[in-house]
């Protein structure tokens, strides 16, 4: 009898122990709980493709807006490379690792660039040509532009909105670095700069996330880049 | 003063009948002090002028944007420019009369055209402008070649500041321990004395009085450029320049190819066109740094621009070299002069 009993304590400790380990394991890899109701999703974004419509575009896309303009109504850089209608609408399309990863970096390569200016990154979203060079993304622990540390991307939502931090997201072209995370990697948002947002919807796993980021220094200094990511979370790393 | 040292019978010595005189007795009462004082506070002003104009601060600029400047400051660079802007210029002109004729012999009209490709006829629109201002900046950097490498060949715009301040320390610091210490006037006499020649012959040693002037005028030719204004234009150029270009590269000449001209045909009766397409990769590489190292060195032109005429500065090396000179000479001790004066006598 007391045999029996000792067998059935273990057998129910063992449990408890791997339900909890369970329990656990999954909360890691879908999302974690920051604050009173606020989770963090850790994992890949993973982008739709962006795509011209009758309004400018949808999906995945990026727009330039030029110095002294307005996220609504611009005036724009036109990037004659675009496959959209509308040249003020860079389409992009997802990378080797299909989207953007939160809690790591995913680094600019190395060599960064091929003779031409090219950009290699190709993690994140694959390379775009823009007026004839291709941009790359990246996201790297040292911001490549102003040599300052940065944190790894992270993003949560709270009843459906979505909030974060990607200060480490990096266009690279023409051999030249442009920060274009919010903030910036001072912890700033100068200019139009914008505060990461956008929906999350927790049983479809759908997102969107947007931000805009004023270029400082170099030679698109005050013009501001808009991002518009569109997907599906996949929980994990 | 505890020197135990005699002078010679002479002067005070002979005043007093002929007794030996201590020499304390003597400098104390003999030694003019005020040329020392003047040389503690030109020590002491040599000191205070780079904190006061901010040198410490402002110079480090001046030395960043001359470095930043410098892979663009060659004439092969610079020339290399002009042919970018001569490439674009032949292409807008080509696309304006005979692309245009091309188009119209097949029933399509400049408005047209105009419709079709946009960001190309906001070039065609702009380019006279772009192409005349682009032209005379280039044109104005071009002119101060010369200048820029005089005034790169100086001593690193860092260590001016240092220039001023350590002559000044020397000096204060030498005239103070004079004043204090009797017994180390003579040294302190010769070391300001030492230092002002130094300020005397620097200027001279580093070719200052033509460099100087060299460098104010690029100051001057540069303050139209170095400008938030002149900036954001040349961006807005740069913008206009890259959609014209796409139109060109990605509409005009698929077009052409597509009203039944071969690649090979394009390009022979187009040569300015198929050369700017060609070359626009590189005419990238080679104005996006030039536009960035414009736009970053607005605020290091400013904090230069905001310091005293260059001109000027080879003189505020010499002018309080020859008043260090000119102090040490007059703080001379009498009994020592009148003593020189006696022995030469004899």
């Amino acid at each position: 009898m007391r045999k029996r009993d000792t067998i059935v304590a273990v057998v129910v400790g063992l449990s408890v122990v791997v339900l909890a380990g369970c329990s656990s394991s999954s909360t890691a890899t879908s999302t974690t709980a920051t604050a009173a109701g606020r989770q963090a999703l850790v994992g890949t974004f993973r982008l739709t493709a962006g795509t011209s419509t009758a309004s400018g575009a949808t999906g995945t896309y990026f727009r330039m807006i030029q110095p002294n303009g307005t996220l609504a109504s611009g005036p724009y850089f036109d990037n004659p490379d675009s496959t959209a209608t509308d040249k003020s609408y860079t389409l992009q399309v997802p990378g080797t690792a299909g989207g953007l990863v939160t809690d790591r970096f995913q680094p600019n390569p190395s060599p960064a660039f091929d003779a031409s200016g090219n950009a290699l990154a190709g993690a994140i979203v694959a390379p775009t040509p823009f007026s004839a060079i291709a941009f790359g993304i990246s996201t790297d622990a040292t911001d490549p532009q102003t040599g300052k540390s940065v944190p790894a991307p992270s993003i949560s939502f709270e009843n459906g909105k979505i909030t974060g931090q990607l200060e480490s997201w990096t266009a690279s072209w023409n051999k030249l670095y442009f920060n274009q995370g919010s903030p910036k990697p001072d912890g700033t948002s100068p200019g139009l700069t914008s505060p990461v947002s956008g929906t999350y919807d927790s049983a479809t796993h759908a997102f969107v996330i947007t931000w805009a980021s004023e270029i400082v220094g170099g030679p698109f200094n005050g013009f501001t880049g808009y991002w518009h990511l569109q997907g599906t979370f996949a929980p994990g790393n | 003063m505890t020197s135990t040292t005699f002078v010679p019978e002479s002067g005070a010595a002979a005043r007093t009948g002929g007794l030996p005189v201590p020499v304390a007795t003597v400098a104390a009462g003999r030694r003019r002090r005020w040329p020392m004082i003047v040389a503690a506070v030109l020590g002491a002003a040599l000191v205070t002028m780079p904190l006061a104009f901010g040198m410490f601060s402002k110079t480090p600029k001046g030395a960043v944007m001359l470095s930043e400047f410098h892979p663009f400051m060659t004439t092969a660079r610079l020339d290399g420019f002009q042919t970018d802007i001569r490439q674009i210029d032949a292409a807008v002109k080509e696309n304006k009369t005979s692309i245009t004729q091309q188009f119209a012999s097949a029933g399509v009209t400049r408005a047209d055209l105009d419709t079709r490709f946009p960001s190309l006829a906001s070039l065609d629109a702009q380019w006279p402008t772009i192409n005349s201002d682009m032209t005379d900046l280039l044109n104005k950097v071009q002119g101060n070649l010369g200048n820029y490498q005089a005034i790169d060949a100086l001593p690193s715009f860092r260590l001016f500041p240092w220039f001023f301040a350590v002559p000044g320390v020397l000096i204060l610091g030498s005239a103070v321990v004079a004043l204090r210490r009797l017994r180390l006037w003579r040294p302190g006499r010769w070391a300001i004395a030492i230092v002002g020649i130094g300020l005397v012959i620097a200027p001279a040693a580093f070719q200052m009085f033509q460099r100087a002037p060299d460098g104010g005028r690029m100051m001057s030719s540069f303050k139209t450029i170095e400008t938030t204004g002149s900036v954001v234009k040349i961006q807005d150029y740069f913008a206009t320049m890259a959609s014209g270009q796409g139109d060109l590269r990605l509409g005009v000449v698929p077009a052409l190819e597509e009203g039944g001209l071969s690649g090979s045909q394009v390009a022979e009766r187009f040569p300015a066109v198929t050369t700017l397409d060609r070359n626009w990769v590189r005419i990238l590489n080679d104005l996006t740094p030039m536009i960035g190292a414009m736009s970053d060195n607005v605020p290091n032109y400013r904090a230069i621009a905001s310091l005293p005429p260059f001109p000027l500065f080879p003189w505020f090396f010499v002018m309080p070299g020859l008043l260090a000179i000119g102090a040490s000479l007059l703080a001379r001790d009498r009994t020592e002069q009148s003593y020189n004066q006696q022995q030469g006598e004899s």
